[in-house]
């Protein structure tokens, strides 16, 4: 698993490379603390490489998702993979985020 | 440019003290501010504004050159400290006294309450003055406590300048009245508003409750108040058992629109959706989640099965459930995709056996 940051037009973008799961997932989670720390940027998830999320990676992306709401920052997820997106699908939390 | 101001000696030893309180008078101000503030919070009460100022060196000189000789000393000038409380309703005006006249000792012979101060004939809108003191002593301050459109008259009043030595014809005093009494009249219809609808809400919490549902109306306060049995719940739990999952608590408030859409009316056509299509929709979810090893699920996702659920079995198909997805999430083409996954799922299930048609193509 494998993860980029870029600032593209005043927007964070993480980028996300292969499977994000229960072993990669504290890597991961080291990696997103600056996207946690961060003010005033809104937040993309560039998932367009990822093969798989879990659980594990599912909460990674409700604790983005819970420290940019107060903020007033926005997350958004791009490049879903249709396998991915029906992850978000079934477990309702496709209502919770904002899709690119 | 300003007037230059012309003391006289009394005027000049007054402006003097004046000066030496400067660091005692901003010191005094943030203390009763803070104190304001704190009780006002533990209180509960929202108010639009709490405000703090010392009195400038020219508005004090101001008012020395035109009454000087009315104070014998500075300690007389009782708006020097001055902290003003703006609401959004008359009777919070009366629940800040309360907290005042708790927090503060209220110099009774000074205080006036200008609301009820109206000559016949006056005109004007005006608010609630105290002067207090903080209870361990020290200087005077003045509390001004006012709504906001008390406050709106207020400085309407200051910028026109009616207050000035010029001699205002009396069919502009006439149109100074009938603007006040018709902001006093405003505010007392906001107060009665806002009773009525804390009346009403009191009324519906009690019909859901007892379980009344057929008798109240869907809406977003209805809604919001039969959260609060957790109908959904019983179904989440059934969901989650499948893989011990954890449930992520989201507002529900989003689906209202797509209930309302529904031709739902009252929170008995809810309450009857919900038993109708929960044995329904656990299947849906189960067929979905069963096969994985996710273990942390929306709090919405027993309320989105149900949604899906209601719109396959009444023949919405692919359109209908993108539409739900449109109205929750803003529409969007991947929208559709959610439907095709959704529909691809149930097209399996026996509630889908009686009532999807192999030739309509899923629609």
């Amino acid at each position: 698993m494998n993860t980029v940051l870029k600032e593209e037009n005043n927007d964070l973008v993480m980028y996300f490379e292969g499977r994000l799961d229960t072993a990669s997932a504290p890597r991961v989670e080291t990696d997103v603390a600056p996207l946690k720390e961060s003010s005033g940027h809104d937040i993309i998830l560039d998932c367009s490489k990822l093969e798989y999320i879990s659980s594990a990676g599912l909460r990674i992306f409700l604790s983005i998702l819970k420290s940019a709401k107060p903020k007033g920052d926005h997350v958004y997820i791009r490049g879903i993979s249709n396998d991915i997106r029906a992850v978000f699908a079934m477990t309702g939390f496709v209502n919770l985020f904002e899709f690119k | 440019m300003e007037n230059q101001v012309k003391l006289d000696s009394h005027g000049e030893t007054l402006l003097r003290q004046y000066h030496e309180l400067r660091p005692t008078m901003e010191e005094l101000a943030q203390e009763a501010y803070e104190q304001l503030h704190r009780a006002i919070k533990e209180q509960g009460i929202y108010v639009t504004a709490i405000e703090q100022r010392v009195k400038t060196e020219h508005s004090l000189a101001g008012k020395l050159e035109l009454k000087g000789a009315k104070y014998k000393s500075i300690d007389d000038v009782t708006d020097l400290v001055g902290l003003r409380v703006i609401t959004f309703y008359t009777d919070e005006v009366d629940k800040v006294a309360v907290i005042a006249k708790r927090i503060f000792d209220v110099d009774w012979q000074e205080s006036v309450d200008k609301r009820k101060s109206h000559d016949w004939d006056s005109f004007g809108y005006n608010s609630l003055h105290y002067i207090c003191r903080l209870k361990t002593g020290g200087m005077r301050f003045e509390l001004q406590m006012r709504t906001a459109l008390q406050h709106v008259w207020s400085t309407i009043e200051h910028d026109t300048g009616y207050k000035s030595n010029i001699v205002i014809p009396r069919e502009y005093m006439r149109q100074f009245s009938r603007l006040a009494g018709m902001l006093e009249l405003i505010d007392d219809e906001f107060s009665r508003l806002r009773m009525v609808l804390n009346d009403y809400r009191r009324q519906i919490q009690a019909l859901v409750k007892n379980g009344r549902l057929d008798e109240v109306p869907l809406s977003a306060d209805t809604f919001r108040s039969f959260l609060g049995l957790l109908p959904f719940d019983h179904l989440n739990r059934r969901i989650a058992a499948v893989n011990q999952a954890e449930i992520y608590p989201v507002s529900l408030m989003p689906f209202l629109p797509v209930l309302e859409s529904f031709g739902m009316e009252t929170l008995g056509d809810v309450q009857r959706f919900v038993d109708e299509n929960s044995d329904d929709a656990h299947q849906l979810a189960l067929s979905q989640l069963a096969i994985t090893d996710i273990d942390i699920l929306s709090s919405s996702a027993a309320l989105q099965y149900l949604c899906l659920v209601y719109v396959l079995k009444h023949g919405g198909g692919r359109d209908g459930l993108k539409a739900i997805y449109d109205t929750i999430n803003g529409e969007s083409d991947s929208n559709g995709i959610l439907a095709d996954l959704m529909l691809e799922q149930a097209k399996t299930l026996p509630f889908m056996q009686q009532n999807f048609n192999p030739t309509d193509n899923g629609k």
